[in-house]
């Protein structure tokens, strides 16, 4: 079973930063991570966090205006049997 | 810097605040990484202290948000950032008659590109009457940039007035900061300004080559950046991004600079802004008036304490100011600056071209014994 995580997506990393300090004072988990190359073609940081977390999040967002593009499910893509067929 | 004496704080502030040097040095030594490009705890480490550091300046100049805190090397660089990605064929501009060359000299190159200016009429103390401003406006006045204190004689402008009239003809407001900051209020919202311009390394106790500026949200809305390249951010297009601070920032930050500015910060916020500028002014009182002691001086521009900074240019009469002001570091070991302090055009508005004067800025670490110490140096250079 692929093990789903879960993303906060920014346009750049001043928003990401501003995110991450709020979600420390209100003791919420989260780890600020390279932006998935499956969620974005754009370089910059995202804030890997749990799902339970999600509606918490979302209103810090909403309070503190910050700017992000999503939160997005993306599948755990680290695949040591990738490619080999033996 | 034994049997120093340091009077050159215009130029830049010494000493620095506590903690500066350590900070910088820590970060030299425990991990210089690059924020908005390392991928790794320890480069998020220091970009949690830019963006602390940007808060800091937000609190300082009363921003309505800290997104707005643009870093550049300087004013210089700020200033070029506003007049030359703002500015375009058939805009007009005001100045006054106090201004620096990172006015002037940026404005003249414009005027290659159609841009015209004209200098608000200034009185020969430095004053600025802002009604003067509002009759100077015309149809094409795009922009007001001003200083808020002039770095020659110390006069500070109105800039609260002078903001409303802006306001009021809906022209954006550019204030230069360079010799206010740290030890005036200026308050980004209350004063209508568009376009602040700081340096880090006056007033504000930190080192050289960082500064900034912050930006109204209008003004952005119609500002192109300058400097365009790597952000960090968006790396999928070859556009500039859009989105603040980003839009202004390309290429790698001088960080240990900003880690810096972030340590002198902190220590302003600890003393507080009035107790300093306090300190400076009585100083600066002090100084007014045993120079008046000497007829063979003559003091640029205010002659008085009130309506100024800490910021005093002298004329010596009797003599060449340059050798003045050699004779003093030599015999007294008196550190000043003497010329023109890449501002002609405010020695003309003083009577002081082209001679230029030995300008004296105080900061709180100086003291009554070093004026004590400064004066008997005039007296005895003078013969009194």
């Amino acid at each position: 079973m692929p093990k789903i995580q879960h993303y906060v997506l920014f346009p750049n990393h001043d928003n990401g930063m501003r995110l991450y300090k709020e979600l420390k004072k209100l003791g919420v988990r989260a780890t600020i991570a390279p932006t998935p190359r499956a969620a974005s073609k754009c370089c910059g940081i995202s804030l890997l966090i749990e799902e339970k977390d999600i509606d918490t999040i979302q209103a810090c967002i909403d309070e503190h205006g910050i700017e992000i593009l999503k939160i997005a499910a993306i599948e755990r893509d680290i695949n040591p049997k990738r490619d080999r067929y033996c | 810097m034994e049997n120093k004496i340091y009077f050159d704080n215009g130029s830049t502030s010494w000493p620095k605040a506590p903690r500066v040097a350590g900070a910088m040095s820590d970060l030299l030594t425990n991990g210089a990484f690059n924020i908005n490009r390392g991928n790794y705890e320890g480069a998020y480490e220091v970009e949690g202290i830019v963006l602390d550091t940007r808060e800091q300046l937000a609190r300082l100049f009363h921003a309505a948000d800290s997104r707005c805190v643009i870093f550049t090397p300087g004013i210089t660089y700020s200033l070029n950032y506003f007049i030359k990605g703002f500015l375009q064929f058939g805009d007009h501009v005001l100045v006054s008659g106090l201004e620096h060359n990172a006015v002037m000299r940026p404005l003249r190159q414009m005027e290659a590109c159609g841009v015209t200016y004209d200098v608000v009429r200034t009185q020969k103390d430095g004053t600025v009457y802002p009604e003067d401003v509002e009759k100077a406006i015309r149809k094409n006045t795009k922009a007001v940039i001003m200083l808020h204190a002039s770095n020659v004689c110390g006069t500070v402008l109105p800039i609260r007035e002078i903001g409303e009239i802006c306001r009021g003809h809906h022209i954006f407001f550019v204030v230069d900061t360079a010799q206010s900051a740290g030890t005036i209020e200026v308050n980004m919202q209350d004063d209508g300004i568009d376009f602040l311009a700081f340096t880090g390394h006056k007033g504000l106790l930190g080192p050289q080559g960082i500064g900034g500026f912050l930006i109204s949200e209008e003004l952005n809305s119609q500002m192109k950046p300058y400097i365009a390249g790597g952000t960090g951010s968006q790396s999928d297009s070859l556009d500039m991004p859009l989105d603040l601070p980003d839009k202004y920032e390309s290429g790698t930050m001088n960080l240990p600079g900003i880690i810096g500015l972030h340590a002198a910060l902190s220590y302003i916020e600890e003393i507080g802004l009035a107790k300093i500028h306090a300190k400076k002014m009585e100083l600066t009182r002090y100084f007014l008036e045993r120079v008046k002691e000497f007829p063979g001086i003559r003091i640029a521009g205010k002659t008085e304490v009130g309506d100024r900074v800490a910021v005093v240019s002298l004329d010596f009469v009797n003599a060449d100011n340059a050798m003045m002001a050699f004779e003093l570091e030599q015999e007294y070991g008196i550190m000043t600056r003497v010329g023109l302090h890449c501002a002609p055009l405010a020695h003309q508005t003083l009577g002081t071209y082209p001679q230029g004067t030995v300008r004296f800025a105080f900061s709180a670490a100086n003291t009554m014994e070093e004026i004590d110490r400064c004066v008997e140096g005039f007296r005895e250079l003078l013969s009194v």
